[in-house]
């Protein structure tokens, strides 16, 4: 665990050698990848080990002196840490491996396995940090690698309009983050989360002061974790390569807003209108992402509402004070979210499509994808005995027993709506009869399928480290030693595991009579509100409000700054460097090379210094 | 014998020291230059012996000391005169708006 | 003031000088030039005759006003062709009317300077045997420099001799 500093340092070795030696190893570049962040994983699941049976450890260096502050620099190992060091890794590992035949024939093949070293370095970073500071700088990192990872596709438009739109709606948060982390600085002089968690605790800071902080910081993990309003980024994102879909906003960026809340938990839990804050936007994201989800027709965004959803879902745990539950969620999420990426990547892989409209009939054409794409769904959709029926059981709990009973009746509704908008894709895709000619389908290289494989095996059995039957060994371990982060385990009532499976249930069989067998007309709700249906199929219009609202506002404001700017400022640049200008043709012109002139020059000096001399008092 | 204040002689001085400058670096032609300059060192040798009658020290150091001025300047115009007669021979001109090899 | 007959001398002396320099600076013929700081060259050893210096006076006369001016009238006979002078065109009246404010303002300055100015000394007896004065001072006090101004001159003789000969070799060396 002393070495753990080693982690990132794996893909970062990949990335700067495959900035210099990329071009020459062309597709050969995804075994130093593939190797490097095996070896970042082996390493990972060495530490995760060893910290179930040691304590946390934590080493810093000084980074900086100024007066009485020190800025350190170092990593620490707790519970969160090695968890997430295991997910980041492993998915990240997962994806490269995938990569090699989904990029296949790329021309830009090995720049893409060095964004992702990039970008696997960053997250890795960002999960090690010990303090606020060292978290803030790989977050960054991980935006720019995210704007890279999107924007690959540069030479589509639509590519380069989403990695910016994503890069400036998180910075949107950023600021918030920056803001937040400045005041806590402020507040309690340090940047460590060890120290600003004891005197939060001490009572050092003023309660509205926590509460400010910590909201500040929840903008921060709104941007990351697309949240709304912030997370229009995240469906655009979608223009990037699916694998970098499934790595970066399924399981581990966008899991960096989440994870962001849950290492500042104990600032979190000390203002109740922080947790409140936090657990109603999450709760309306997942409502809210979950009914634009129903409409869409795009197979990745489709999963990319679904995301956010989800992504609210956690929140909502964090904001109930279910800890335990949202990082639980968090973990199975990252598996079951990212298999379902990699699986829909297949399938465009094979189709070369996204629109499910144009799929169907899939299932006996693609013999290891719709198996593992039916497991993903299954466990989102929380069918009992899968990973994701455990975690989100816990979210229920949770929200209930904090007692937010109309956030908890969302959470549920919500449930409802991802277990049908995920059957309805599943069975748009994979059944029925093709809706248009497909050439060459073909299973994807097993590069790929193994891949899909180990998430789907993690699908199934990674519910089962935190069960109400087979004991919760996970949430016991999360908050072992730290009192501030709640009980290992919430019991509630036993009706919600049941009201939670039938929901689900129901929401999968609805999907199966509209899509399956037909017997109920698909356009059943759409005929009877279609002003409902154009709202939602619309994404709540979000983007054109944000369009005639903020963009304009911004616009008209950058407008009247361009006029300052053509006007004022360069104007005054202009004069100054027309004076330098003129005088520098004056210089030029009195360098002729005539004496006289020279005398003149000099005599008028002369002339000059000596007025100057009689004015200013010489001897006068 | 105190008729005349000194600064009536001092400002004479002034005055054909300032004809003087004004001639020396306008004038096209270098004897006319060269003239000027001559000008202004008699202006300069008015002040000395000025200030040799008139003086905060009187003595006679000052009229010495124009007989040096005279005896340069007299070898400065001669010295002056060859070289203007060695560069009309190699440019023939004198105008001073032709020598302008210092520019390159 | 009363107005002595120095005083009037003083006047016209100084009126003739200005008028001589002002002349050279607005004649056209060259000539007429050099022929006007000749004025202006006698008025000033009429001065050095007022201000007690008569040998002085002379020697401005043999050498400013003959000496030098004779040169001067030779350096023009022997280069001129068109012996009118125009006060430069390429030197710009922008470059004129900065150099006359440089003039003013240096003058002012001095002006201010002087105008006011009497350090109320008794004069002391230059006028009687100047020369011999001159004399005694120069070959006692400051013989060292005599000497060396003796040889500035034969340097500048020699010098002077050398530039103008060195051409007309080379020119005979081409014609020949």
């Amino acid at each position: 665990m002393e070495n753990a500093w080693l982690i990132p340092l794996f893909p970062l070795l990949s990335f700067l050698f495959l900035l210099l030696f990329g071009k020459k190893l062309k597709e050969a570049s995804a075994y130093v990848g593939i190797l490097l962040t095996l070896a970042s994983l082996v390493y990972s699941v060495i530490v995760l080990v060893g910290r179930l049976t040691n304590d946390t450890y934590k080493a810093e260096a000084d980074w900086l002196q100024i007066g009485n502050l020190q800025l350190t620099v170092g990593f620490e190992v707790n519970q969160l840490n090695a968890l997430m060091l295991v997910i980041v890794s492993l998915v990240s590992f997962l994806v490269h491996t995938y990569s090699k035949g989904y990029m296949h024939g790329d021309e830009r093949f090995p720049v893409f396995y060095a964004y992702l070293g990039l970008f696997t370095f960053a997250m890795l970073g960002l999960v090690l940090s010990p303090n606020l500071l060292q978290t803030y700088i790989f977050w960054e990192l991980v935006g720019v690698g995210s704007f890279l990872l999107i924007g690959f596709y540069f030479h589509k438009d639509s590519a380069k309009a989403a990695a910016k739109k994503a890069f400036i709606m998180t910075r949107i948060g950023d600021v918030g983050l920056l803001i937040g982390m400045i005041l806590l600085f402020w507040q309690t002089g340090s940047f460590e989360y060890d120290e600003i968690f004891a005197s939060v605790q001490a009572g050092e800071v003023s309660g509205t002061m926590i509460t400010l902080t910590s909201i500040l910081i929840f903008v921060g993990a709104v941007g990351k974790s697309g949240q709304f309003p912030l997370h229009t980024w995240l469906p655009d994102a979608m223009e990037g390569p699916t694998p970098v879909s499934a790595l970066i906003h399924a399981a581990t960026m966008v899991a960096a807003g989440v994870y962001l809340v849950a290492t500042m938990f104990p600032v979190f839990a000390a203002s109740e209108t922080a947790m409140a804050t936090v657990a109603i936007v999450g709760a309306v994201t997942a409502i809210f992402a979950a009914t634009i989800g129903l409409t869409q027709t795009d197979i990745k965004r489709v999963l990319a509402y679904s995301t956010v959803s989800q992504l609210g879902y956690m929140m909502l745990a964090l904001g109930a004070a279910g800890y335990v539950a949202g990082v639980f969620h968090l973990m199975t999420h990252a598996f079951f979210k990212a298999l379902l990426f990699l699986a829909a990547g297949s399938v465009i892989h094979a189709v070369h499509t996204q629109d499910i409209e144009k799929m169907g009939g899939l299932w006996k054409r693609l013999k290891f994808t719709a198996p593992l794409f039916l497991i993903g769904t299954l466990a989102i959709s929380g069918v009992p005995l899968l990973s994701g029926f455990f975690s989100k059981d816990e979210i229920l709990i949770a929200a209930w027993a904090n007692g937010n009973y109309v956030l908890f009746w969302l959470a549920v509704i919500a449930a409802f709506f991802t277990a049908f908008y995920m059957f309805r894709l599943f069975f748009m895709v994979f059944t029925g009869k093709p809706r248009s000619e497909y050439k060459n389908v073909h299973e994807s290289p097993a590069s790929m399928t193994g891949p899909m494989v180990v998430l789907g095996i993690l699908a199934v059995i990674s519910g089962y480290v935190n069960t109400p039957w087979f004991g919760t060994f996970l949430g016991d371990w999360l908050v072992e030693g730290n009192e501030a982060l709640g009980h290992g385990h919430i019991e509630g009532p036993a009706w919600i595991m049941i009201v939670a499976t039938l929901v689900s249930l129901a929401g999968i069989y609805l999907a199966y009579l509209m899509y399956m067998k037909r017997s109920l007309a698909q356009d059943w709700f759409t005929s009877r509100a279609p002003t409902v249906y154009s709202i939602v199929n619309n994404k709540y219009f979000i983007d054109e409000i944000y369009q005639s609202t903020i963009v304009y506002a911004t616009k008209a404001v950058s407008l009247f700054l361009r006029f300052i700017e053509l006007f004022l400022v360069e104007g005054l640049v202009k004069s100054v460097t027309g004076i330098v200008q003129g005088l520098g043709k004056l210089g030029a012109k009195l360098q002729n090379g005539q004496v006289q002139a020279y005398g003149t020059v000099a005599f008028v000096g002369l002339a000059v210094l000596m007025l100057i001399f009689a004015l200013t008092g010489g001897y006068l | 014998m105190n008729g005349v204040p000194i600064s009536a002689f001092l400002a004479l001085a002034l005055i054909l020291f300032c004809i003087g400058l004004y001639g020396a670096l306008t004038k096209r032609n270098t004897i006319i230059v060269l003239i000027s300059i001559e000008l202004m060192l008699n202006a300069v040798n008015i002040n000395l012996v000025t200030f040799s009658k008139f003086g905060m020290v009187p003595s006679i150091t000052g009229q010495i000391f124009t007989v040096f001025v005279i005896a340069v300047a007299a070898a400065e115009v001669a010295v002056g005169i060859a070289i203007l007669l060695s560069l009309y021979r190699n440019r023939r001109t004198v105008n001073t708006d032709e020598m302008n090899t210092l520019k390159n | 003031m009363t107005v002595s007959g120095e005083f009037i001398a003083f006047l016209a002396l100084a009126l003739v000088a200005i008028i001589g320099g002002v002349l050279l600076l607005n004649l056209t013929k060259v000539v007429h030039m050099v022929v006007a700081l000749v004025f202006t060259f006698l008025s000033i050893a009429g001065l050095y005759v007022l201000l007690s210096a008569e040998f002085l006076a002379v020697v401005q006369v043999l050498v400013y006003s003959g000496a030098i001016s004779i040169i001067m009238l030779f350096g023009i006979m022997l280069t001129k062709h068109n012996d009118e002078d125009d006060e430069s065109p390429s030197v710009g009246r922008w470059k004129r009317l900065f150099l006359l404010l440089g003039i003013l303002a240096f003058g002012a300055v001095f002006y201010i300077g002087i105008y006011d100015l009497d350090f109320g000394t008794t004069p002391v007896a230059l006028h009687e045997n100047n020369a011999e004065q001159i004399g005694m001072e120069l070959f006692s006090k400051y013989v060292i420099p005599f000497e060396l101004m003796s040889v500035l001159l034969l340097v500048a003789f020699v010098g002077a001799i050398v530039l103008s000969r060195k051409d007309d070799d080379e020119k005979e060396a081409e014609k020949e």
